[in-house]
């Protein structure tokens, strides 16, 4: 039943890139370039974050008035605190397509669940610090979520006194909580950068940027909305206050929607439940490749005698599956005898594409089950060869 | 194996040899292939299906056309599309690199094509086949 969803949500998937494709030029689909997309927006909302920090004053009294200061007298500032709010919305975006398009085209399983698990970890970092976001306004929807978060966190069994208190930087909401936020929206961005080399360390070349028409175009689309729909707060946050409503960005607040049906604490299990399910995803469907229509052809086996130490396969693949080590005795070749290195498959990073095969002049790589020979002699059937070879 | 027939020279112009290399993950292959990996509807083109584009050794290629093939074709995944990520990127760049050597060697450069169609592109890809069959037309036997 699952299965049978996800390949007909592959269909889906790649039916629609054929209809973009008979729009755009194929290497243009924006939907092939989802990862350097976000990449792109996180680059954006760094530059963008650091000239609104500039600004930004972390304390009870003064952050409402510093982020009021840099929206109405700051020259452009309120496009830049309009391109961060769109940004960190399309960031969010970018990164959904990311995840259900390697979802659904499977490309999270077997050697690729380091990428997986990587990418859930950036999603919940980057929806934290882009909650933890809306608190630095301090206004009335930044106290509202507060609150909420404070009833959330303290529902927790155990530890629950100790982590709000760790939230809030102090029993309560104090002049030490305004930095404590500040520090919980920077800090998570930092650690984002730390998980993206976790998601680009076993990636030959990632792509991490779109091509440069789609930066444009993403730029000028953020411009545009920042200046047509300026980003604003609420009234500001008042002690003892209790505000009931706010405008809900959806992308990063849903939570905050259901804690109108359900106890904050709920809200908060359903949040750790559905991050804990999508960490077991790529372990969910233990399919022999034969059950997934995949030929298993064996991963990559080096001919040892027959490899020079050319490097060729190990540019080429891009799981960096491929290690060159200093070579411990000679090849038997004639290009291999004097090799200084030789070429080792890390087995447990081989998906079996071939693609080292196809990058080795040298016959020193091998599929186990698509023999070179074996393809030659089909080759050669189906050329029916005519003269012999060399006349 | 049965044994093939020879063919006359008439019946390699009509339908020249052609030796093609499939991506697993492109264009979808039920019912694409008859029993002797020739595509359904064109006899003379053979078809070896790949675990990915990237998979194909140049020289393959050239063995192809060395053999008595008119001309040998890769088809990959749409580019930027490819299941490995570089797979369809790389083997465009290898049959570009064994254009220059053939027109070293006095060999139309013409007879090698790379392809890029995705899961749903049967149609587009069968068309492609046949315009390469045709523009490849009386170029085989011959070295």
């Amino acid at each position: 039943m699952y299965r049978r969803l996800l390949l007909s949500l592959q269909s889906a998937t790649l039916r629609l890139d054929t209809w973009i494709n008979r729009v755009l030029p194929q290497d243009f689909n924006p939907l092939y370039y989802t990862g350097g997309l976000s990449n792109l927006f996180l680059t954006i909302l760094v530059v963008s974050g650091i000239l609104i920090f500039l600004y930004y004053e972390p304390s009870l009294e003064g952050a409402y008035a510093s982020v009021e200061f840099l929206t109405r007298d700051v020259p452009y500032g309120v496009v830049f605190r309009g391109i961060h709010r769109y940004a960190a919305d399309a960031y969010l975006v970018a990164i959904l397509l990311h995840l259900f398009r390697n979802w659904f085209t499977d490309r999270y399983r077997e050697a690729r669940d380091s990428q997986w698990l990587s990418g859930m970890f950036l999603l919940v970092v980057s929806g934290f610090a882009g909650f933890t976001g809306y608190l630095l306004v301090w206004d009335e929807r930044s106290q509202l979520l507060t609150s909420l978060t404070v009833q959330a966190l303290r529902s927790v069994p155990l530890v629950g006194d100790r982590l709000a208190r760790v939230f809030l930087g102090g029993p309560g909401v104090s002049d030490t909580t305004l930095p404590r936020f500040l520090f919980l929206h920077v800090g998570p961005a930092m650690t984002l950068y730390v998980l993206l080399w976790w998601h680009y360390v076993r990636l030959r070349h990632p792509k991490i940027w779109p091509p440069s028409v789609w930066v444009l175009f993403s730029l000028g689309l953020l411009f545009i909305l920042a200046s047509a729909l300026p980003a604003t707060s609420g009234r500001p946050a008042q002690p003892g206050a209790s505000p009931e409503g706010f405008a809900v960005d959806w992308f990063f607040l849903w939570p905050y929607v259901l804690a109108r049906w359900l106890a904050p604490g709920w809200a908060l299990a359903l949040v750790v439940a559905l991050v804990a399910y999508g960490m077991v995803v790529p372990y969910t469907l233990r399919e022999t490749p034969e059950q997934r229509g995949v030929r298993a052809l064996g991963q990559a086996v080096v001919v040892e005698e027959n490899c020079t130490g050319c490097e060729l396969c190990y540019y080429d693949c891009p799981y960096n599956a491929i290690y060159m080590v200093p070579s411990p005795y000679p090849g038997k070749s004639r290009a291999a005898a004097n090799r200084k290195l030789l070429a080792v498959v890390v087995d447990s990073r081989c998906v079996e594409c071939g693609i080292c095969i196809g990058a080795c002049p040298f016959e020193a790589l091998e599929l186990p089950r698509m023999l070179d020979k074996d393809v030659q002699q089909r080759i050669q059937r189906g050329a029916r060869a005519a003269a012999p070879v060399g006349s | 194996m049965a044994t093939v027939p020879d063919r006359t020279p008439q019946a390699e112009e009509a339908a020249p040899r052609v030796v093609g290399f499939l991506c697993d993950w492109a264009v979808r292959s039920e019912g694409l292939l008859s029993a002797d990996d020739t595509l359904v509807g064109m006899p003379h083109v053979t078809v070896i299906r790949v675990p990915c584009s990237g998979f194909v050794k140049p020289g393959w290629l050239e063995l192809a056309l060395r053999s008595g093939a008119a001309g040998a074709f890769v088809c990959g995944c749409p580019m930027g599309d490819c299941l490995n990520r570089e797979g369809n990127w790389i083997m465009e760049d290898r049959i570009d690199q064994l254009r220059k050597r053939l027109s070293r060697q006095k060999v139309d450069p013409e007879r090698v094509a790379f392809f890029a169609f995705g899961l749903h592109e049967r149609e587009d890809f069968l068309r492609a086949v046949a315009e390469f069959v045709d523009r490849v037309r009386g170029s085989g036997g011959k070295r």
